[in-house]
C-alpha cells in the first residue's frame, strides 16, 4: 500500500475545477428558483401578482422530514419539491381573488439551492450515501438520473442575415433572403421574428402565433409602432446611404434603398392606412380572433398586445422596436445587394446554449398558460375546483422522457431528446455529458445600468443619440438587441479598447463577461456595428489579455464566440499562426490545450498522435470499464461496470490531476511488449499473460439492479407480494423466509432467487434467474410496506464476475483497441534477461506503422522511466511548444531525448527496448523488444454479453427454421451472401449442411403418381403391428403406411428430403388454389421396386 | 532398463552448479555445461511447477466490508503461505483420505479469520496476520517471519541491505514487513468472518501457487577487447566507449588508463558498445559472445519457500517429469531423447 497522504486541508478546492464543469446546470436552475419563476409568473397575463413557492424535497406524508436523493434512487421515486403559487386572479371584471394554487411537484436539481446537499462537504455527502465528489446538476425522476442536454440555439437578440431556399415557399414573390432575430424576454421565453425580402423590394415581418406564421407588410408594423411620418421612415431607412461614398469599405447600402423605401410606404398607402391608429385598427381587426383572451377588447388594444407579445419581445419601448426594425431592414437590403455577407447559422459565433433552468422556466410557463386556458378564467369557480397538479407532472415527464409536449413548440429547434440519462459508466462518460458544449457562462443578473456606466466612462459625447447616418461614417451600438446609440467609425477602436480595459478592472461596473462584438467595416463582409451582449446563456472562455500589461502581467479576460471571430488571439505554440504584422495579437490563449475537451485532454501527448486516433480514444474512454463509483454500495444503477483493481496512470496530463481523475481511475498500467509472438497477436489481437490475470489484472464485475415492484404490475388487480412457499422444504435455494434472496448467495442460471405470492389464490410463484451466467446477490433493499405490511417493492442487485477471457476488448489511451486472443501461460511468455520480467500483454508491431500513434510509444518509455524513478510523468500535449518561452530548458528538443538518458541511467536501453529470451526455448530473440508500461483500459464490450452459439434449439413454429436472436438461443443467419460464398468455393456439402440438415430438414411423403406433396395420409393399419406387439415378436419395419388421398393408393408414395418451408409453400399455394406438382425422377419406374 | 545400442552418440554431460549468493528469498547461481533447453526447463519448472500452498476455497460467513466476496477471496488466495511442507502434501484432487472438502490433514490446511471493527473512529486494517491457521507449518509468510524475529533470529531478509547491494534504491520499503499484507479495511461496525482452505497447487494452474517472483537466466558473456586497436583510442574516446553502455560493464583503469572489463555480467546483450565501436570506425574493437553452455540464474521467491528449497524442489520436480517420460511405454518413440536418458 502506498503511504497515504493525509487528507489535505484544501479538499474543497481540490474539486473546484470539477465543480466548474457542472456549474452552468446548477446555476441556471438556481436562477429559475430565485428569479426566473417569479418573473415568469408575472408575465402570464390573467395572473395579477403572483408569487411562486418551490419547496425543498420532503418525504411523503411527513412534514419537515427532508428527502434525500439517495432515498429517491433507492425507492425509484423522484427528487421533487412542492410547487405552489399565490396569485391574484381577476375574472369577468369582478374583484380579484387571492388564491394559492397547488401545482403538484417540480423536480429539483441536485446540488441546486433547494437541494439538501447543497454545500455539503465530502463527509456529509458520504453520510447521505453519495459520492464524495458528487457534483449534482441532474434530476432524479423515477429513480433514474436524468440530465438536461444543452442544446444549441440561435444567438438571442441579434439580427442574422440568412439565405435559405425554404424562404421562397412562404408565398408568391418571396425570395430566399431574410433577416431573423430571436428575441428573448426576461422570463427566457422567446419569439423569433423574421423579416423576409420580397422580389418587389419590399419586406414582410413574419412571426408564429397559434401554430401558423403571420406575415405583415413591414410598413404597417413601422407605422403601428410609433407615431411617425412617411418622411421619417424614409430618412431613417436611407440614412445609411450617401452619394458621397460609392462602393467602398464598409458601405452597406446602395442607391436602390430609396426606391425600396418608397415601395414600402406605397404598400401602406395602398391599404389607405395613414396614421398609427389606422394601422393599429387594421392589425387589431386581423388578430382579434387569433389572440386569446382578447375577445372583448377593442382593436387597438389587441394590436398593442400583438406588438408587445410578438414583435421584438426583448424590447419594451416602441421607439427601440422601431429603430431595430429599421436596422433590420437596412441589414436585409445590404444582404440583398451583397454589400454584406450572410451570417452562418451553423457557426458558434451566432449560437448560444439552452440551459436547464431556462428550459424549465419556459416549459412551465407554457404549461401554466395551458392550464389557464383549459380552466377558462371566465368562470372563477372552475379555476378553483380544477385540479392543477398535472402541471408539475408535465414538467417531471418532460425530464423523464425528454419530450416537450407543447402546441407552440416553445420556439425550440427540437421537441424531443431534451434530456438524457446520466450514465455512470465511468467519469469520462459523465463528464462528457456536462462538458458537451463547453463552458457556458450562466450570467443571470442582466445589468440594466450598463448605459450609465458607458456614459460615465467618458464617452458622453459619443453615445446618447442615434445619428441619422450609417456606416462607414458611424456604427450603431447594440446592447442586448437594443440600438442604444452610434459612434463615429474613426473613434470606435478606441472605444472598444477602452471597454476591454474596463472589463478587466474589478470594480468598473462593466461586467467582466461583457461581450464586445465589434464587427469592423469591411468590403462585403459581415454587417458592421458594435454589438454588446450581457445576456445569459452565452458561451464564454478565458483568454489572456495582452492589453492589460500595464499593471503587471497579463490578465484573464472572458470572451465569447461572437467577439472572438473579430479578435486577434495568438496561440502560444511558438508560431505566429500566419498573423499579419498589421494586426498584432491583442490576446493570447492560456494554453494550447484550450481547444481540447476534458476527455481529449486526458490523452497523453495527443499532439504526437495521428488525429483520428485521438478521436477514437475519446470515443473509447467513454466505453471504458473503470472504477464507476465509490458509493457503489448505495447505488441502484440498472447496470454498472466496475473494475476491481484499477491503477493511476504513470504517464498523465495536467488535466488528470486537475479533475481529480484518481477518484475514478479507469485502467491499469500493463507491461506491454511489442512483438509478434505465437501468431495469436495478429490483426489487433492481443495476448494477455494468464498469471497477470490470475493476480487480478483487468478483473471486474457487472452490477445489475433489478427493481421489482409488485404493486405496479399486479395481474388482474390481484395483489402480489414477496413470500416463500411453505410447501417446499428445499434448503438449497437462496430464497429466505421473506421470499427474497440471501445476500452473498451465488445463483446459477435457471435457479430460483425470489418468489412471489398471489394474494387471491395463495399460490407461490418462484422467479428464475435469467441469462447464462451465474450471479451473486450483492444487495437487497426493501422499499416501504404498502400492502398490509407485506413486502411489495424491492431492489435486488446482482453481481456478475467478469474476469478477462478470450474475446474481451481492451484499448490503450491512443485509439489502439484490441481483442484478447489468448490467455498465455506465464512461462511461455518471453522474458527479459536482466529483470526477468514477463510482459502482461503482447501486441503486434503492425499496430503502429499505419496508425502512427507515436504517443503510445512515448508513453511506454516514459512510463518505464517514471516507474524506475518513482515519479509520475507529465504528458500534457503541446507542452514543448509552450516551454520555448522559458528558454532555459532548450537542452532537450524531443521527449525521447528527455527520457532516454533517464532510462540509460538506470541501466536500460535509451529507446526503451530490452533483450528478451523466448519463454518456450530459452534462446535469445533476434531483435531487442520494445517493452514498457502502457496504461490500458478494459472496454465494456465483453464476449460474455455477445457470443452466440447454437447447435439445435428453438425453431420457428411455422417454417421450422431456427429462430434468430441471442436472447432466445437463436442462431446467426446464414444468408444469401454467405450462400454465394460457399457456392463460389464449390463447398456443396457444407452448403447442404448449413441450409438444409442444420435448418428445417424434413422428409416428406410425395405421391409420384399425382405429384402432390400434400395428399399423403396415414393408413390406419396398425393392427398387424399391434398383434406382433402382443406376441412379443420383434417389430419388423412397418410397411408403407401412407397413401395418396387423391390417387387412393399407396403405390406411388415416395419419401423426399426437402426443406420444411417448401412443404409450407405448397400448402400456402394450395390455399390459393394453385396446385404444385413434383415430378420425381423415378416416376416411370414401378413403385414395387421401392424399398422403404 | 535395457536399450539396444542405437548407434546414437551419447550427449551426456555433467552440469555443474555453483551458488554465488543465497539468501532466504534470493539466490544467484551459475549453471554450466548444459544447454539452453535444460536451463529454460529449470526456469519454467521453478515458476510454474514447484508446488506451494495457497488459499483456494473461501467460505464467507459475514462480509459487510466494502469489498465484495470474490474480491476478498481473490486477495486471500494471493497471500503467500509458508509451503515448506508442500512437497510432501497431496494434491486435493489426488487425495484418497478425503473428498476434497478440506477436512483432511494430507491435502489441506484450514484458516479462520474473524475481524470486527468496534473501535470508534479508527478504521480496522484486516491483514494476513489475522488469519489463524490450524496447522502451524502453514501460515502467512509475514507471520512466520515475525515469529522468527520474535524468537531472536536475525532479520532474514534485510531489505535495505539487499537494496544497497544491488544498487536499486527504489526497493527500500517504507514499512516493516511484519505488519502483514492488507486484506481489507473495516469501518466501525463492519465485520468479516470467514473460513478458508489452503491447498497444494502449482503455478501452472493459478499464479497464486507460483513460489517464484522472478526467475531469469542469462548467458554468460565472454568479452574480448582488442587491446591493439584499443591503444589507438584517445582517453576521451575510451571514456565515450565505456559510457556508451547503459550498464557498467567496462571501466578505465585509473592507473594504466586501459579499458578493462569491470563486470561482464552486467552486460545485457544490448550491443551498444559494439555499435559505438562501429560508429567510431573501429569495428572489432570489442567482441562479445554468449557462452552457449553457461548460465547465470537469478531467483527470487515470494517467501512461500526459500530460494534454496525452490531450486531443490524444482530439480526434484524436473527429475520426476523426466522419470515420467522415461517410464512411458517403450513403444513411445523417444528417438534421440532416449539416448540422452540412457546416460542419466
Amino acid at each position: 500500500m502506498a503511504a497515504g497522504k493525509g487528507p489535505s486541508a484544501s479538499k474543497a478546492d481540490q474539486y473546484a475545477a470539477l465543480r466548474e464543469l457542472y456549474r452552468p446546470h446548477i446555476d441556471s436552475f438556481d436562477y429559475f428558483v430565485d428569479e426566473g419563476l417569479d418573473r415568469m409568473l408575472l408575465s402570464i397575463r390573467p395572473l395579477e401578482i403572483a408569487k411562486g413557492h418551490l419547496l425543498p424535497p420532503k418525504r411523503d406524508g411527513r412534514v419537515d422530514v427532508p428527502l434525500y436523493p439517495q432515498e429517491c434512487r433507492q425507492a425509484r421515486t423522484s427528487y421533487h419539491g412542492e410547487f405552489k403559487v399565490d396569485a391574484f386572479i381577476q375574472c369577468n371584471d369582478g374583484p380579484s381573488i387571492r388564491q394559492t394554487f397547488n401545482f403538484g411537484h417540480l423536480p429539483i436539481m441536485l446540488m441546486s439551492k433547494l437541494c439538501h446537499l447543497r454545500g455539503a462537504d465530502s463527509e456529509k455527502l458520504i453520510f447521505h450515501g453519495e459520492e464524495a465528489t458528487e457534483m449534482g446538476g441532474y434530476f432524479i425522476c423515477g429513480g433514474m438520473e436524468r440530465l438536461v442536454r444543452i442544446l444549441i440555439l440561435q444567438k438571442r437578440n441579434y439580427p442574422m442575415g440568412l439565405i435559405r431556399g425554404s424562404f421562397v415557399n412562404r408565398g408568391a414573390g418571396y425570395t430566399d433572403k431574410a433577416v431573423i432575430i430571436r428575441c428573448v424576454q426576461d422570463d427566457q421565453s422567446s419569439v423569433t421574428v423574421k423579416l423576409y425580402y420580397l422580389q418587389n423590394g419590399s419586406a414582410r415581418v413574419g412571426f408564429w402565433l397559434g401554430g401558423r406564421e403571420f406575415l405583415l407588410p413591414v410598413g404597417i408594423v413601422l407605422k403601428a409602432l410609433i407615431d411617425t411620418s412617411d418622411r421619417e421612415i424614409f430618412t431613417s431607412l436611407t440614412c445609411c446611404y450617401s452619394d458621397h461614398y460609392e462602393r467602398g469599405k464598409g458601405i452597406v447600402s446602395t442607391q436602390l434603398i430609396g426606391e425600396r423605401a418608397q415601395i414600402i410606404l406605397d404598400e401602406v398607402r395602398d391599404l389607405s392606412l395613414f396614421t398609427r391608429t389606422e394601422c393599429l385598427l387594421h392589425l387589431g381587426k386581423y388578430f382579434r380572433s387569433v389572440m386569446e383572451g382578447f375577445d372583448k377588447d377593442d382593436f387597438e388594444t389587441v394590436a398593442e398586445a400583438v406588438l408587445k407579445d410578438y414583435i421584438f419581445v426583448h424590447l419594451q419601448n416602441n421607439h427601440d422596436k422601431f429603430n431595430l426594425l429599421i436596422f433590420m431592414l437596412q441589414k436585409l437590403y445590404a444582404l440583398v445587394d451583397q454589400t454584406a455577407s450572410p451570417d452562418n447559422a451553423d457557426a458558434l459565433q451566432y449560437q448560444e446554449a439552452l440551459l436547464p433552468g431556462h428550459l424549465i422556466t419556459i416549459f412551465l410557463k407554457d404549461r401554466l398558460q395551458d392550464w389557464l386556458r383549459k380552466s377558462k378564467p371566465q368562470e372563477v369557480r372552475k379555476i378553483l375546483s380544477k385540479t392543477s397538479t398535472y402541471v408539475g407532472k408535465a414538467i417531471e415527464s418532460m425530464i423523464k422522457v425528454g419530450k416537450v409536449n407543447s402546441q407552440s413548440g416553445l420556439d425550440l429547434p427540437q421537441r424531443d431528446g431534451m434530456t438524457i440519462q446520466a450514465e455512470r459508466l465511468n467519469f469520462h462518460r459523465i463528464s462528457s455529458f456536462y462538458n458537451s458544449e463547453g463552458a457556458i457562462k450562466d450570467f443571470n443578473q442582466i445589468k440594466k445600468s450598463l448605459i450609465a456606466h458607458l456614459v460615465g466612462a467618458g464617452m458622453a459625447q459619443l453615445l446618447p443619440r442615434i445619428e441619422r447616418t450609417g456606416p462607414p461614417e458611424v456604427l450603431h451600438v447594440h446592447l442586448d438587441g437594443c440600438i442604444v446609440g452610434s459612434i463615429a467609425s474613426p473613434k470606435i477602436e478606441e472605444v472598444v479598447n477602452h471597454l476591454r480595459s474596463l472589463k478587466l478592472l474589478p470594480h468598473s461596473g462593466i461586467p467582466e463577461d461583457l461581450e464586445v462584438g465589434y464587427v469592423p467595416l469591411s468590403l462585403g463582409g459581415a454587417y458592421p456595428g458594435l454589438y454588446l451582449f450581457t445576456n445569459p446563456a452565452r458561451f464564454l472562455r478565458p483568454v489572456k489579455s495582452l492589453l492589460g500589461l500595464s499593471d503587471g502581467g497579463p490578465s484573464i479576460e472572458l470572451i465569447g464566440p461572437f467577439e472572438q471571430a473579430f479578435m486577434e488571439i495568438q496561440c502560444p505554440d511558438g508560431g505566429d499562426g500566419g498573423r499579419n504584422k498589421l494586426f498584432p495579437a491583442t490576446h493570447e490563449e492560456i494554453h494550447p490545450t484550450a481547444i481540447l475537451s476534458v476527455v481529449a485532454n486526458l490523452t497523453p501527448w495527443s499532439d504526437h498522435n495521428q488525429s483520428p486516433r485521438n478521436m477514437y480514444q475519446c470515443q473509447m474512454a467513454k466505453q471504458t470499464m473503470g472504477f464507476c463509483a465509490q458509493a457503489l454500495k448505495f447505488r441502484t444503477d440498472v447496470k454498472a461496470f466496475h473494475l476491481q483493481t484499477p491503477q493511476t496512470p504513470i504517464v498523465r496530463t495536467a488535466t488528470y490531476s486537475k479533475y481529480c481523475m484518481d477518484e475514478f481511475p479507469s485502467g491499469t498500467n500493463a507491461i506491454v511488449a511489442v512483438l509478434s509472438y505465437t501468431g495469436y497477436d495478429m490483426e489487433d489481437a492481443m495476448i494477455l499473460n494468464k498469471s497477470a490475470v490470475d493476480r487480478g489484472m483487468f478483473r471486474g464485475h457487472i452490477y445489475q439492479t433489478e427493481c421489482i415492484d409488485l404493486s405496479a404490475k399486479s395481474r388482474d388487480n390481484v395483489m402480489e407480494f414477496f413470500c416463500k412457499s411453505n410447501l417446499s422444504r428445499e434448503t438449497t435455494t437462496a430464497i429466505e423466509s421473506d421470499g427474497l434472496p440471501r445476500i452473498g448467495e451465488k445463483i446459477f442460471p435457471n435457479e430460483l432467487y425470489y418468489s412471489v405470492c398471489n394474494n387471491l389464490t395463495g399460490s407461490v410463484r418462484p422467479i428464475k434467474l435469467k441469462g447464462s451466467e451465474p450471479a451473486a446477490i450483492d444487495y437487497v433493499a426493501v422499499n416501504g410496506t404498502n400492502f398490509k405490511d407485506r413486502l411489495q417493492k424491492a431492489n435486488i442487485r446482482l453481481r456478475r464476475v467478469r474476469n478477462p477471457i478470450i474475446g474481451d476488448k481492451f484499448s490503450s489511451r491512443h485509439g489502439q483497441k484490441g481483442v484478447c486472443s489468448q490467455l498465455w501461460p506465464d512461462i511461455d511468455m518471453p522474458f527479459s534477461a536482466n529483470t526477468g520480467m514477463r510482459p502482461d500483454l503482447i501486441i503486434n508491431p503492425h499496430a503502429f506503422p499505419s496508425r502512427m500513434t507515436i504517443a503510445m510509444l512515448l508513453e511506454s518509455i516514459a512510463a518505464k522511466a517514471g516507474s524506475l524513478k518513482g515519479k509520475f510523468i507529465d504528458a500534457t500535449p503541446f507542452a514543448s511548444s509552450v516551454k520555448k518561452t522559458d528558454e532555459n530548458s532548450c537542452t532537450s528538443d524531443s521527449i525521447v531525448n528527455e527520457i532516454g538518458p533517464m532510462l540509460a541511467s538506470y541501466g536500460f536501453n535509451y529507446h526503451g527496448t530490452e533483450v528478451m529470451y523466448s519463454g518456450v526455448f530459452g534462446t535469445e530473440l533476434t531483435f531487442e523488444i520494445f517493452i514498457g508500461p502502457v496504461y490500458y483500459q478494459r472496454l465494456r464490450h465483453m464476449v460474455s454479453d455477445k457470443f452466440q452459439v447454437r447447435n439445435t434449439g428453438r425453431i420457428d413454429q411455422i417454417t421450422r427454421q431456427p429462430i434468430g436472436g441471442r436472447k432466445f438461443g437463436g442462431g446467426i443467419r446464414f444468408g444469401e451472401m454467405e450462400r454465394d460464398a460457399l457456392l463460389a468455393h464449390g463447398a456443396s456439402y457444407l452448403l447442404h449442411d448449413r441450409l438444409h440438415s442444420c435448418s428445417d430438414y424434413h422428409i416428406a411423403d410425395v405421391c409420384s403418381i399425382c405429384g402432390s406433396l400434400l395428399t399423403a395420409t396415414v393408413i390406419k393399419s396398425d393392427n398387424q403391428k399391434a398383434k406382433r406387439d402382443m406376441l412379443g415378436l420383434p417389430t419388423i419395419k412397418p410397411p408403407k403406411n401412407f397413401a395418396c388421398q387423391a390417387c387412393k393408393t399407396s403405390k406411388g408414395m415416395e419419401t423426399v428430403a426437402m426443406p420444411y418451408v417448401f412443404r409450407y409453400l405448397a400448402a400456402e399455394l394450395a390455399a390459393m388454389n394453385i396446385k404444385m406438382e413434383l415430378r420425381l425422377s423415378n416416376r416411370a419406374e414401378l413403385p414395387t421396386s421401392e424399398e422403404s | 532398463m535395457e536399450r539396444a545400442g542405437g548407434g546414437g552418440a551419447s550427449y551426456q554431460r555433467f552440469p555443474r552448479v555453483r551458488i554465488r549468493e543465497l539468501r532466504d528469498d534470493f539466490a544467484k547461481f551459475e549453471l554450466r555445461d548444459t544447454d539452453a533447453s535444460m536451463a529454460n526447463a529449470l526456469r519454467r519448472v521453478m515458476i510454474a511447477e514447484v508446488p506451494t500452498v495457497a488459499i483456494d476455497l473461501v467460505e464467507i460467513e459475514v462480509n459487510s466490508s466494502v469489498l465484495n466476496d470474490e474480491f476478498i477471496a481473490h486477495r486471500l488466495g494471493l497471500i503467500p503461505l509458508t509451503s515448506a511442507a508442500a512437497m510432501s502434501m497431496r494434491f486435493s484432487r489426488d487425495c484418497d483420505a478425503c473428498d476434497g472438502d478440506g477436512s483432511c490433514e494430507y491435502c489441506s490446511v484450514e484458516f479462520h479469520l474473524a475481524a470486527r471493527a468496534t473501535d470508534s473512529d479508527q478504521t480496522l486494517e484486516v491483514t494476513s496476520n489475522d488469519l489463524r491457521s490450524t496447522d502451524p507449518k502453514v501460515c502467512p509468510v509475514d507471520q512466520a517471519r515475525a515469529y522468527q524475529h520474535a524468537l531472536g533470529g536475525s532479520e532474514p531478509f534485510d531489505t535495505a541491505a539487499a537494496a544497497d547491494q544491488r544498487q536499486l534504491p527504489f526497493l527500500t520499503f517504507p514499512f516493516p514487513f511484519h505488519e502483514g499484507i492488507l486484506i481489507v479495511k473495516l469501518r466501525r461496525g463492519q465485520e468479516l468472518r470467514l473460513r478458508a482452505i489452503a491447498r497444494k497447487g502449482i503455478g501452472k494452474d493459478h499464479a497464486k501457487w507460483s513460489p517464484a517472483a522472478t526467475v531469469t537466466f542469462m548467458y554468460e558473456p565472454e568479452i574480448r577487447i582488442n587491446e591493439e586497436l584499443m591503444e589507438t583510442l584517445t582517453l576521451d574516446e575510451k571514456r565515450n566507449l565505456v559510457e556508451s553502455s547503459p550498464t557498467k560493464v567496462f571501466n578505465i583503469d585509473p592507473n594504466t588508463q586501459q579499458v578493462v572489463v569491470e563486470d561482464a555480467e552486467a552486460y545485457t546483450y544490448d550491443d551498444e558498445v559494439i555499435k559505438k565501436a562501429d560508429a567510431m570506425g573501429k569495428p572489432g574493437l570489442i567482441e562479445i559472445n554468449a557462452k552457449e553452455d553457461s548460465f547465470i540464474f537469478t531467483v527470487e521467491t515470494t517467501g512461500a519457500i526459500t530460494a534454496y528449497e525452490l531450486i531443490m524442489n524444482a530439480i526434484t520436480v524436473f527429475r520426476q517429469k523426466l522419470d515420467a517420460v522415461r517410464l512411458q511405454d517403450d513403444d513411445g518413440d523417444l528417438g534421440e531423447l532416449g539416448a540422452h536418458l540412457v546416460g542419466g
